[in-house]
């Protein structure tokens, strides 16, 4: 008799630790107590690989993915692809739109232009980018760390959102898109 | 750069008013390749704005400004609280509208460097990016579980006592994005419910004149008579016709 009960608190400690130990939100902050929306409009992280996030450089056009804020300047019309960039499309034609180039620039999700110099974020970091000649992009100032944009860990915005998933590289920004139960939820 | 900017709002106030003519003076290629000087244009939703020569930065919670004198090394200038949840930013002459999930502040930006708090106006926690002239501030408020409360409304204030800006009218609305005006036209981007298209002519009582279905609709940019608009994966062109009308020119995406 004594013997089963002894087993019984055996078999409640690791669960217990295993319950703790699986709490999904250890590092989120916890859900609230109301339950998850079965469909909902919210942030989910956009991730990129720790050498990508370093460099600055146009590139070749790309395809846009995660289309976010828009500026136009004279014949140039300029979209952030969330996270990852700048595109630039040349709409001279505005019947036949032609993308020019896509500016690597991590985390952007902003951008302004003055005179020759585009200003974007580079994750938390304001950036001048010379963009006199689109195909030889220069990065001229870097300011650092003076704003908070670009949260790695909460989006930015209250409300329900898509969990960081670690395996998948390092949080460059967040996106809005339709979100399925999700689990995190900042406060 | 001052009077570059407000040669900018003049032409586009002017195309609005005039079509015709500033069809035949404003094409596309008037325009021209225009990297050698002054500033382009954002959307309603962005962070940035440059006006009187210095960058003006958003972030959650407070207002960033750097000097732009050498265009090529902006200096910070200040750095001052705002509020909570700031979201949006927007500049007109020698104002900033700056938009909260629960408010539209306005700074006077007489002195570039240091902006001064003017006036502000309280709504429902919602999103909420705002345009602005010398008399009016729309604001449109986007309810749902990210942007908090349930009201889903665009907000017409006379800002004409920049000190205390009165709400004139509340405009019900389906979902309401980002938002741009030209002239006596204001857009409306309501996401999957259209672009909605307002003459206001009477600034405080916005008539509704078209709505567009063509894609889902967060934010717009009139300029030099096109249309930019962000929508789904990517951007949507329109010409402003002379008459009116508006033709669909161009998607970009993929």
């Amino acid at each position: 008799m004594k013997k089963r009960i002894l087993s019984a608190r055996w078999a409640v400690l690791p669960l217990l630790l295993l319950l703790t130990a699986c709490d999904p939100y250890r590092t989120n902050p916890r859900p609230q107590p109301e339950p998850s929306p079965k469909e909902v409009e919210g942030y989910a992280p956009v991730y990129a690989s720790p050498e990508d996030a370093a460099k600055i450089t146009a590139t070749d056009v790309r395809p846009i993915e995660k289309g976010g804020k828009i500026y136009v300047k004279g014949n140039m019309l300029y979209q952030v692809e969330v996270g990852k960039g700048i595109h630039v499309i040349n709409i001279s034609d505005g019947a036949n739109p032609q993308k020019v180039k896509f500016i690597h620039v991590t985390g952007a999700q902003e951008m302004s232009i003055m005179d020759n110099y585009l200003y974007t974020n580079h994750m938390n970091d304001l950036v001048v980018l010379n963009i006199a000649d689109i195909n030889n992009v220069q990065l001229v100032d870097r300011v650092s760390g003076m704003f908070h944009l670009v949260d790695p860990s909460l989006p930015p915005d209250s409300g329900w959102f898509e969990c960081i998933d670690a395996s998948k590289g390092v949080v460059v920004g967040w996106e809005l898109k339709t979100l399925y139960k999700p689990v995190c939820r900042k406060n | 750069m001052k009077s570059l900017k407000y040669i900018a709002l003049i032409l586009l106030a002017a195309f609005a008013v005039s079509c015709d003519k500033a069809n035949q003076t404003a094409s596309p290629t008037a325009a021209g390749f225009d990297n050698n000087g002054g500033t382009g244009q954002g959307g309603s939703l962005a962070r940035f704005t440059i006006a009187q020569k210095h960058l003006y930065v958003v972030d959650d919670k407070k207002l960033h400004v750097y000097s732009l004198a050498n265009a090529s090394s902006p200096k910070l200038t200040s750095t001052q609280p705002i509020g909570e949840d700031i979201e949006t930013i927007y500049s007109y002459k020698d104002k900033l509208f700056i938009g909260s999930q629960n408010s539209m502040y306005i700074y006077s930006i007489s002195d570039a460097g240091h902006p001064d708090k003017l006036g502000e106006a309280s709504h429902v926690r919602a999103c909420d990016p705002v345009v602005a002239d010398d008399t009016v501030a729309y604001v449109t408020v986007r309810g749902g579980n990210n942007c908090g409360g349930t009201t889903n409304a665009m907000y017409v204030y006379d800002v004409k006592n920049l000190l205390n800006p009165s709400q004139r009218n509340v405009i019900t609305m389906d979902s309401p994005w980002g938002l741009g005006m030209a002239g006596n036209r204001l857009f409306v981007c309501q996401g999957s419910n259209g672009l909605a298209i307002y003459d206001i002519s009477n600034r405080y009582y916005p008539s509704l004149k078209q709505r567009l279905y063509d894609d889902t609709y967060y934010d717009v940019i009139p300029y030099n008579g096109m249309l930019i608009c962000m929508v789904q994966g990517g951007m949507l062109l329109y010409e402003l016709k002379s008459d009116g009308q508006i033709l669909k020119l161009a998607k970009i995406s993929g």
